[in-house]
């Protein structure tokens, strides 16, 4: 049984003290403070069925830990409302939070000075997980994650990428139904990075878990989320398809190139956009529509020795994304 | 959640409790030396004082008693856990277990039950041994008084434990909660009865001790235990207070907790 999520309007505002610089400003906090208004997240609303994994993007400061926190509980909103797995997040108490799991990639739950079977242990019995689904679920994850070798060591002796596993390990023994993940990979090298990835996806599919994850690193997502949600400025930017995004915001192609001798700078600039050029190699950005035929007029044209089309890279889209370039994807960008 | 469900849970946070501690044997000794320092000094300054006279009805043995069960009662009811929630808030340690369908109080209680048989049955040695050699710091055998004293310890724990923890609740409003609590712990030495028997202080000041909560974490299951307090009145209304303040400081948790939740939810960490 998976569990959806629905958030309408979410919105949180703060209020932080601004003090000044030095020992005057310091005073002047004191006696009179000043405060600032910072908008965290405004009106967000979205929709996760449940066994979906929805990707939750957007760079530092945007408002993705926020939202996440609101939804498992640990802040109120200023206003909106959400709805996770059935429950009222802020009045659902110790059932509602026995059904979701919350992995904070920069803070750990792991008992730092002991081996990670004893954090699993703990949970056990704070779950209260019976012995039989304990040892079942134990083993699953140690073959998923492949554990066997860093169970019995301290904690403080694992590397990242196995303190991570670990965490995630000890957020899975219940079992449950939703999980939402804070920077999984933060910090972990490509290998570990791959292997939470696949993790996470093997759960999804084998439990029906519904996931939500943030992460700035464009990979989990383009692995895991065929969904991404994007926030800046604690405003929803986009919810809907990552290749939708693509075309939505960039709505060209790339040529890549490797040109034969004589081939100039100026003599590719007609084609379209000059995005690099290094010879032999160079990269032409053209609209999607007119791929076809430049590619043909380039072959033709010009001595082409290799020649491949692709989608411009979506760390650049989403670049544009934030930087506000998809003017676009505020008026109405947000899929329903 | 049934009852052995909740066993479950506190004995499987008291092992972890435990094997951490392990981990730190030598800082664990360490403080184990200066809880016995601290008596230790006070005793040896009452004993220069007293001489082969009595002070207040104190003679060098009664001091040795009273000092002895001190050190006794104070590894029972010591209270460190003002500088863990300040830690678990501040730093954002708080969040991952206000996500879990435990309250964290749990963690602390388990934690503190841990250490405190440890290092409780360790002291229980040391005056055994001491008393073996050393008759003025025996006691006599009486179960009777010592079951009282033993429930006087528990609720003086649970007190001491309240003040300390609710005051690392404060964490929650300000970055001074330890601070808060330095203040607290210099009041409490001389109101709790840790430099001298509440009785050698001015009437004035031991007037005002009697009223608040810093005697019946300390000083009070102290003296059941020496046997000073004897009479049922005396008994009778040192629990009463025990008891009220338990209540109070209970109420404050509540209070405290519950709207430090609230800001938490509202402002972050």
């Amino acid at each position: 049984m998976a569990a959806g999520i629905v958030a309408e309007n979410l919105t949180k505002y703060y209020r932080v003290k601004v003090r000044e610089p030095g020992l005057r400003g310091a005073l002047r906090a004191v006696v009179r403070p000043h405060y600032r208004e910072v908008r965290a997240v405004e009106g967000v609303s979205f929709r996760i069925e449940p066994g979906e994994v929805v990707g939750f993007l957007g760079p530092n400061g945007a408002g993705k830990t926020t939202t996440l926190k609101m939804l498992t509980g640990l802040l109120y909103p200023t206003s909106g409302r959400a709805e996770v797995a059935g429950f009222d997040p802020w009045t659902g108490g110790a059932r509602f939070r026995s059904r979701f799991a919350l992995v904070l990639g920069s803070k750990q739950q792991l008992i730092w000075d002991l081996p990670p079977e004893e954090t699993f242990l703990l949970n056990r019995a704070i779950y209260g997980i019976t012995e039989a689904d304990y040892r079942r679920t134990l083993d699953e994850l140690v073959e998923l994650l492949r554990l066997e070798n860093v169970l019995g060591k301290p904690v403080r002796q694992l590397s990242q990428g196995e303190r991570m596993k670990c965490e995630l390990a000890a957020a899975l023994l219940h079992r449950p139904e939703l999980l939402f993940l804070d920077e999984p990979t933060l910090g972990l090298d490509l290998a570990a990075q791959e292997t939470i990835r696949g993790f996470v996806r093997d759960y999804n599919q084998r439990h029906g878990a519904t996931v939500l994850l943030t992460s700035h690193y464009m990979a989990d997502v383009t692995a895991l989320a065929p969904r991404v949600l994007i926030i800046n400025r604690g405003r929803l930017l986009y919810d809907g398809a990552l290749a939708a995004l693509a075309e939505r915001i960039a709505p060209v192609k790339r040529i890549e190139l490797v040109v034969g001798d004589g081939v100039t700078a100026e003599g590719l600039r007609r084609f379209g956009e000059l995005r690099a050029f290094d010879p032999p190699r160079a990269t032409l950005e053209v609209p999607r529509r007119q791929v076809a035929g430049v590619s043909a007029r380039l072959l033709a044209e010009l001595p082409i020795v290799d020649l491949s089309i692709h989608d411009p890279p979506i760390e650049e889209v989403i670049q544009r994304a934030f930087a506000g370039e998809a003017g676009a994807l505020l008026a109405g960008g947000v899929e329903p | 959640m049934s009852l052995r469900d909740w066993a479950r849970r506190y004995a499987a946070l008291m092992r972890a409790g435990w094997l951490v501690d392990l981990q730190y044997r030598a800082a664990i000794v360490l403080w184990l030396i200066l809880g016995v320092a601290q008596p230790l000094l006070m005793l040896a300054i009452w004993w220069g004082v007293a001489g082969t006279d009595e002070v207040q009805g104190y003679d060098r043995a009664a001091f040795a008693r009273y000092f002895f069960a001190l050190m006794f009662v104070d590894q029972l009811t010591l209270a460190w856990d003002v500088w863990y929630i300040d830690r678990w808030i501040r730093e954002g340690e708080i969040n991952f277990r206000l996500a879990r369908p435990l309250n964290p109080i749990h963690e602390a209680i388990a934690d503190n039950l841990a250490y405190k048989g440890k290092t409780g049955l360790a002291m229980a040695v040391v005056w055994l041994a001491v008393a073996a050699v050393w008759p003025a710091v025996r006691l006599p055998f009486e179960p009777g008084r010592w079951a009282l004293a033993a429930l006087a310890i528990a609720l003086a724990a649970a007190i001491r434990f309240l003040t300390s923890y609710v005051t690392g609740l404060l964490a929650f409003w300000t970055t001074r909660a330890t601070a808060l609590y330095e203040l607290h712990w210099g009041i409490s030495l001389f109101l709790s009865g840790r430099i001298a028997p509440l009785s050698l202080l001015p009437p004035g000041v031991s007037a005002v001790a009697a009223v608040l909560w810093f005697p019946y974490m300390l000083a009070f299951p102290v003296e059941v235990l020496t046997g000073t307090v004897a009479t049922t009145e005396e008994l009778v209304r040192g629990f009463a207070w025990q008891l009220a303040w338990l209540a109070l400081w209970s109420l404050a948790y509540r209070l405290v907790w519950r709207q430090g939740l609230k800001r938490y939810g509202a402002v972050g960490g």
